[in-house]
């Protein structure tokens, strides 16, 4: 391995011109007007002035990944604000329209309970066996319905494979933003086989969710209950339930990123993270490693929010299937060994149009979906600061 | 340029056009498709489809075909009866309720139908026929053993005893 006297870093490309990065940004400022402010949305001034701000905050942020040529600390604002806002947001609605966070028994029976991604993989064998779906919720139903979500996953996931994890999760922002605060990790030393507990969450909470026919992640073992909904605690089980939740919470979202400097949740328990790699497969966009560049310094390695990288993966030019696509490591690099890719392209060879490609379709991605959480959660702040 | 790399350059191209018609065209037909599985929310938590009603003058109960568990699932198999409108509904319910349809009744439901909405429920039941359980001051236990108001209805499951 290299020292870093032999890292001899290429020259920075220079920022790119405000005029040319004005252009560039140009079709995100449309995008982001129209998906932020089409019609029987935003009906109250507060709800607009929400709009509003999130379109110039996506834009700006979309504006400096132009300028700068830089990805990951732009996409880190959006996606830290996303991760903050969205339980501001929902927990509102969820007081507003219930008075309290608790899932009650009437809400599931009615079919009332809000579907996030995270059962989607657990659905699936029960599906498949006895064509039922394991969740409280309602098939149709335009804002929190199971077909909408479904239908809402499937696109993205087409779109950017396990880039959901950096552009579209609204749990992840949190993590991400507690592994942001301190200047240098207090442990250092990962041991790089809990990579695969993911894998192994991912297969129990599947064949669990089988056997039991409830979405059983959701009932035990999802962190992210702690700050959206947790279930009604009606006895010592509720109970027991929600002290895990708020455990796993506190150790895996708090705690340990602010020690690593990891997204510790996805890293080592999130089973639809797990489940999420398998679509890098299909995504065609990747992140590569040009060997004929690359001195293998590890600050790549270093940088990786998920361990997605390892001296091994490095050698052989490519990321692990676990690779998010946040950037972190392209824009480490010091001498830009590491490039956006298109599948079937040659390594290297206009890495710049590969990365426009993809921050187009994940940028669109992200104000679509994470514009209109980021927007609710700012309508609910100026609803109690105006 | 290779035909790989202008293969590669054309499915990036489609993931962008993908990206921009997914709220236009592709949310829509993915749920379309999805809802076109034909799958059901866990009759648990729906309490299974009504196969009739009985009416009671202002009010009607619903009877609910059986549900029964899947693998492993915790809960005892049960029936749904719902008694609807609540706004329609006496203060005091005591019905004798024919579930299987055979002319003779089954269960002898009573509870009181407080005014707040919220006010907590709780239901007797009488078992007239061994295949269903009797229930004493129940709540909202389980699912297969609960008394709610959802809407404007009052939901009842009463285990099977013999299922």
């Amino acid at each position: 391995m290299a020292t870093d006297a032999h890292i001899l870093p290429l020259a920075r490309p220079a920022p790119r011109g405000i005029l040319r990065s004005l252009l560039l940004t140009l079709p995100i400022l449309i995008w982001s007007l129209l998906m932020l402010f089409h019609p029987g949305t935003n009906t109250d001034p507060k709800s607009r002035i929400a709009a509003a701000l999130t379109a110039i905050f996506m834009t700006a942020l979309f504006f400096m990944m132009m300028r700068t040529r830089s990805t990951y600390r732009w996409r880190r604002y959006f996606f830290v604000s996303l991760g903050i806002l969205f339980p501001i947001g929902f927990i509102h609605n969820l007081l507003v329209m219930r008075g309290f966070m608790g899932i009650p028994v009437e809400e599931m029976i009615a079919g009332r309970t809000p579907f996030c991604f995270m059962p989607i993989p657990l659905l699936i064998l029960p599906a498949a066996f006895t064509r039922t779906l394991v969740f409280p919720g309602s098939i149709l139903g335009s804002q929190h319905g199971i077909a909408a979500m479904v239908a809402l996953w499937l696109a993205i996931t087409l779109v950017m494979g396990k880039g959901w994890c950096s552009y579209a999760c609204f749990f992840g922002g949190i993590e991400e933003g507690m592994a942001a605060i301190p200047p240098r990790a207090k442990i250092r030393k990962l041991d790089t086989r809990w990579r695969y507990l993911p894998w192994a969450v991912l297969l129990a909470m599947v064949l669990l969710s089988l056997a039991l026919f409830e979405p059983a992640y959701c009932m035990w073992l999802c962190p992210f209950k702690a700050v959206t909904e947790y279930v009604a605690a009606r006895n010592a089980l509720g109970l027991v339930q929600n002290a895990i939740f708020v455990l796993l919470f506190a150790g895996l979202v708090i705690m340990l990123p602010l020690l690593t400097k990891k997204r510790t949740q996805c890293s080592f328990f999130c089973p639809f993270g797990a489940f999420q790699s398998i679509f890098n497969k299909t995504s065609i966009f990747e992140i590569k490693i040009d060997p004929a560049h690359c001195k293998p310094c590890l600050l790549c390695q270093n940088a990786c929010p998920n361990l997605s990288l390892s001296k091994e993966s490095i050698a052989r030019g490519e990321t692990l299937l676990s690779c998010m696509k946040c950037g972190a490591c392209v824009d480490v690099c010091p001498r830009q060994a590491i490039v956006w890719h298109i599948k079937g392209t040659e390594i290297a060879w206009k890495p710049e149009r590969a990365r426009l490609m993809f921050l187009y379709a994940a940028w669109a991605m992200a104000v679509m979906f994470g514009g209109s959480i980021i927007t609710q959660g700012v309508a609910t702040i100026l609803h109690f600061l105006v | 340029m290779k035909i790989s790399a202008k293969l590669g350059y054309t499915a990036a191209g489609a993931t962008v056009l993908a990206a921009l018609l997914t709220p236009f065209l592709l949310m829509g037909t993915f749920s379309k498709g999805f809802v076109a599985l034909g799958l059901q929310v866990d009759e648990v938590y729906t309490g299974g489809p009504k196969v009739r009603a009985i009416p009671m003058g202002a009010y009607s109960i619903n009877v609910h075909r059986p549900v029964y568990q899947h693998f492993l699932q915790s809960e005892k198999p049960f029936v749904q009866l719902d008694w609807r409108p609540v706004s329609a509904l006496p203060q005091r319910v005591s019905d004798a309720v024919d579930v299987d349809g055979d002319g003779q009744p089954d269960l002898r439901v009573s509870f009181d139908v407080p005014r707040d909405p919220k006010a907590s429920l709780r239901v007797d039941v009488d078992s007239l026929n061994p295949r269903y359980q009797a229930m004493r001051n129940a709540g909202k236990e389980r699912y297969s053993r609960l008394i709610v108001r959802v809407d404007n209805a009052i939901l009842v499951r009463v285990p099977l005893a013999n299922p």
